[in-house]
């Protein structure tokens, strides 16, 4: 395989200058943007997935190549020739990420691994880094291997998913409002992210966007943030905790939990049904929380 | 792993410290209290759609409170870091009264245990403690 730089390594210089100028920023605007105990599980959580993809990542690797060899076209990945396959690239890539991302929010399975970003009641530069430990073990890797079949050799899809992920650091923050109007509409911003991260109904398995928020507008998944309605973060079931270990693997805990108890003919789908499933209806998923606080609202509130 | 990645490791662990060093140090964060029991139902209802509490008994100190709704549920909601965090009150939730506190623990380890100055009241949301329906 190709060997490229790993842009995320020469960007974590600027993540920690960001960070601090962030947090200076709420220093003057609003304290309570930042609390220690959470600042520090997040940005722990980030180094462990850092040594759990040192871990695994080879295994990633070995998959895209092996897979590599059976693609349908040949593309090169020197820059001056190939720069179209590039581009070409960076925007498959976020498409892969938009379905994997969609997914990690609608299948409990993959949502077990993806909570763990979500898993903060804060909205800052340290929640960007509150990254997966159990990416691998959920296969979300899966969503990015047709790119390796069209024939994008692994080293740049690869380095292009490292800038998107580069590319997402900045948009979690509420030091800025809205980006130009012309940015709001393609781009995935600041604002549109904020609205992903909420717990607030109306806001709910919403802007599954990485870099373009067009696949959102495309796939009917986009909502705007309102000024009349300031985002609440986290989960549905706030953690109430700050032990990171816990913050890791909740969710695959309550997964174990559910299957062993369910009915034969439940089991499965414990794993496959959406977060909140339940075989009792005991529980609320995103849709039964929505349905229940659309019938709450005066109808020209639900007009969206 | 190579040597250079525990390096790194060890490193990004120096700098994370450092950080939540820096956020405690430059007094960020806040102390939420719960300021009376329309706030205790509003954040009851953003635990819980549709939750519709009607009773509330605070804490004295607003860091805690219980939210009962029209059915008789009852929510438990806490000060978590600068936020809240809420649970169920039901039967696997096990209660303790002593004197005018009431302690809550529910059976989710990490959530931890609740203590509720209540006053005179603690005795009368211990026995609605026994009301819960089975489950």
């Amino acid at each position: 395989m190709d060997k490229l730089p790993d842009p995320v390594t020469y960007a974590i210089p600027a993540f920690l200058l960001l960070l601090i100028a962030e947090m200076i920023v709420s220093l003057r605007r609003d304290r309570s943007r930042y609390q220690a105990r959470d600042t520090l599980t997040s940005l722990m959580l980030g180094t462990g997935s850092q040594v759990a993809s040192a871990l695994v990542g080879g295994m990633v690797v070995g998959v895209a190549v092996w897979l590599h060899h059976f693609r349908l076209f040949d593309i090169g990945i020197e820059f001056r020739t190939w720069w179209w396959a590039w581009i070409l690239c960076f925007f498959l890539d976020d498409l892969a990420y938009y379905a994997f991302h969609r997914s990690a929010h609608r299948v409990r399975w993959f949502w077990a691994s993806h909570v763990i970003h979500h898993s903060s009641q804060h909205y800052n530069l340290s929640t960007a880094l509150r990254q997966t430990w159990t990416g691998f073990f959920s296969l979300a890797f899966i969503f990015r291997l047709p790119l390796f079949l069209i024939g994008f050799p692994p080293a740049m899809v690869f380095f292009c998913a490292a800038l998107n992920l580069i590319y997402q650091f900045w948009i979690h923050t509420e030091a800025i409002g809205r980006c130009p109007k012309w940015f709001e509409a393609v781009m995935n911003t600041p604002s549109h992210h904020r609205v992903h991260h909420g717990v607030n109904p109306r806001y709910l398995d919403a802007n599954y966007a990485g870099v373009f928020i067009i696949w959102d507008r495309m796939f009917g998944s986009f909502v705007p943030e309102r000024d009349d309605e300031p985002v609440r973060y986290g989960i549905v079931k706030q953690l109430g905790s700050f032990s990171i270990l816990w913050a890791a693997v909740h969710e695959w805990v309550g997964i174990a939990k559910d299957v062993w108890s369910a009915p034969w003919k439940h089991k499965l789908s414990y794993m496959w049904r959406e977060p909140g499933w339940s075989h009792d209806g005991s529980r609320m998923t995103s849709d039964m929380i929505k349905e229940r606080w659309k019938a709450g609202q005066p109808d020209e509130e639900t007009v969206e | 792993m190579t040597t250079a990645f525990l390096i790194q490791t060890a490193a990004s662990v120096v700098a994370v410290l450092f950080l939540a060093w820096l956020v405690k140090a430059m007094g960020l964060g806040s102390d939420p209290r719960i300021a009376d029991a329309d706030h205790a139902i509003r954040l009851a209802e953003e635990a819980e759609t549709g939750f519709g509490g009607v009773d509330v008994a605070r804490d004295r100190a607003g860091f805690a409170a219980i939210v009962r709704n029209g059915e008789g549920r009852m929510m438990l909601v806490r000060a978590h870091g600068n936020h809240f965090a809420a649970r169920p009150v039901d039967r696997q939730m096990s209660a303790r009264l002593d004197k005018d506190f009431l302690t809550l623990t529910p059976p989710e380890r990490s959530f931890g245990a609740v203590t509720l100055q209540l006053g005179k009241e603690a005795g009368v949301w211990a026995a609605r403690m026994r009301e819960i329906p089975g489950g």
